[in-house]
């Protein structure tokens, strides 16, 4: 459920291919005046006190750039276009003015990275970027519109007047379970291979791991007790909206990305959502105007029920 | 999945839970190896006794529809035949019904059944 069109796509990848090449032509007309080993990381004072071989240097500034076209290319929206401008713009201009400092003062002494000056001129070039990015923007047609929020209240599910009813799925996302037990797989390994502390490292794994684990599989359900999701794994973390809070329920399309900026339990202004993909989801109008959404298939039974429970609270 | 009883009607609730999971397997809304909820989690949902919700699965099991594991709870069987053993359970029991109505007897009933496999 990607709305990013092709053009938009080679529109976030074109900066970082400018800067990949302009970066690559001044290596090469530079190369004769670089040191043997390029000064990469650099005290406060701007004294070069890391080194990196001319090979090693171009395969990872070129893997670097190359890295954030391809999340850019992959992520990109039209009104976030500009930013893909000004991270190509600034990497780049801090790529090149590294090697400018590498090649003017070799020969005068240790090599000198003026924090200020050369990360001020690459926060021009980023703003520059960005603004010509967000020029081409306009190039680009607008994105569809999210559907209004619940436009459909689709139906109200039949019920018998003593009648029970409940709905539940399991949904998950299978790059957060993946991600999540390569994750957990890290933390013995990584106390059984380095030394003390460094290994106290390896317990990051768990904390990344459990959380993402327990989200990565989530159980919907609607009953007499109203909306609750939870892990699928454990009974809780828990989010319920009982069915005082619901004033509706409808079914949408969601963009992970576009509605909620990603994945994961996500908070904004008026919304509230446990996103674990792209597509069907089950939007639930809360008092106040607000909104909790969670992707799940079959929701349009869900909001069904979900009405007709809600319909025959309200009588009672 | 949707389950749902309606302690009005004549079918006992276990049977209507069973109904439920023959019908959504049918349906396909829920699939061959699909996990059905924890006994007692279907039950407060519903407001009915766990022992109801059990003799509901014990009969999904006895029809070859689902596997009772213990620490693993209910699942539906594996395997693509499923749906149309669901199907074919739902059947079997709208004819039992219906002998019931017509006031056969279970013998005469199976004689019947008999006779129809040829």
């Amino acid at each position: 459920m990607n709305r990013a069109t092709p053009r938009l796509r080679a529109l976030a990848a074109l900066p970082f291919v400018l800067a990949l090449a302009v970066h690559l032509l001044l290596f090469a007309r530079w190369r004769d005046e670089l040191p043997a080993e390029l000064a990469t990381h650099f005290s406060a004072r701007g004294e070069g006190d890391g080194w990196t071989g001319p090979t090693a240097y171009v395969l990872v500034s070129t893997a670097l750039l190359l890295g954030l076209a391809a999340g850019w290319t992959a992520l990109v929206r039209r009104r976030y276009l500009w930013a893909a401008w000004a991270t190509a713009g600034f990497a780049g201009g801090l790529l090149v003015q590294l090697l400018r400092a590498n090649r003017v003062d070799d020969t005068f002494g240790p090599v000198v990275f003026s924090p200020g000056m050369d990360l001020g001129i690459a926060l021009v070039v980023a703003v520059v970027a960005g603004a010509a990015g967000w020029a081409l923007g306009s190039l680009v047609p607008a994105e569809a519109e999210p559907s209004a929020p619940g436009e459909a209240d689709p139906s109200v599910l039949p019920l018998a007047a003593g009648e029970a009813a409940r709905w539940s799925k399991d949904t998950g996302s299978r790059a957060l379970t993946v991600l999540s037990v390569l994750a957990l797989a890290a933390a013995p390994v990584t106390l059984l291979v380095a030394t003390w502390p460094g290994a106290l490292l390896g317990l990051l794994g768990l904390v990344v791991g459990v959380p993402g684990l327990a989200l990565a599989r989530v159980r919907v359900t609607v009953d007499r007790h109203g909306l609750t999701v939870r892990s699928a794994l454990v009974p809780r973390p828990r989010v319920r909206v009982p069915l005082d809070g619901v004033e509706g329920a409808g079914v949408r399309e969601i963009d992970a990305m576009t509605d909620f900026g990603g994945w994961g339990y996500r908070v904004r202004a008026h919304r509230t959502g446990v996103v674990l993909r792209s597509g069907e989801a089950l939007v639930v109008r809360r008092g106040s105007g607000r909104e909790f959404a969670v992707t799940v298939p079959d929701a349009r039974t869900a909001a069904a029920l979900l009405n007709a429970l809600v319909e025959r609270h309200g009588k009672v | 999945m949707l389950f749902r009883v309606d302690p009005a009607s004549s079918v006992p609730l276990g049977d209507q839970i069973a109904a439920c999971v023959r019908g959504a397997l049918a349906d396909g809304s829920a699939e061959p190896g699909e996990r059905l909820p924890a006994a007692r989690e279907l039950a407060d949902s519903l407001g009915v006794n766990v022992h109801t919700v059990l003799r509901g699965y014990q009969r999904l099991r006895e029809e070859g529809l689902i596997e009772l594991r213990r620490g693993r709870g209910a699942v539906i069987v594996p395997g693509v035949a499923a749906p149309d053993r669901a199907r074919l359970v739902s059947r079997l029991r709208e004819a039992a019904a219906e002998a019931r109505e017509l006031g056969l007897t279970e013998a005469e009933f199976l004689e019947l059944a008999r006779t129809s496999l040829g």
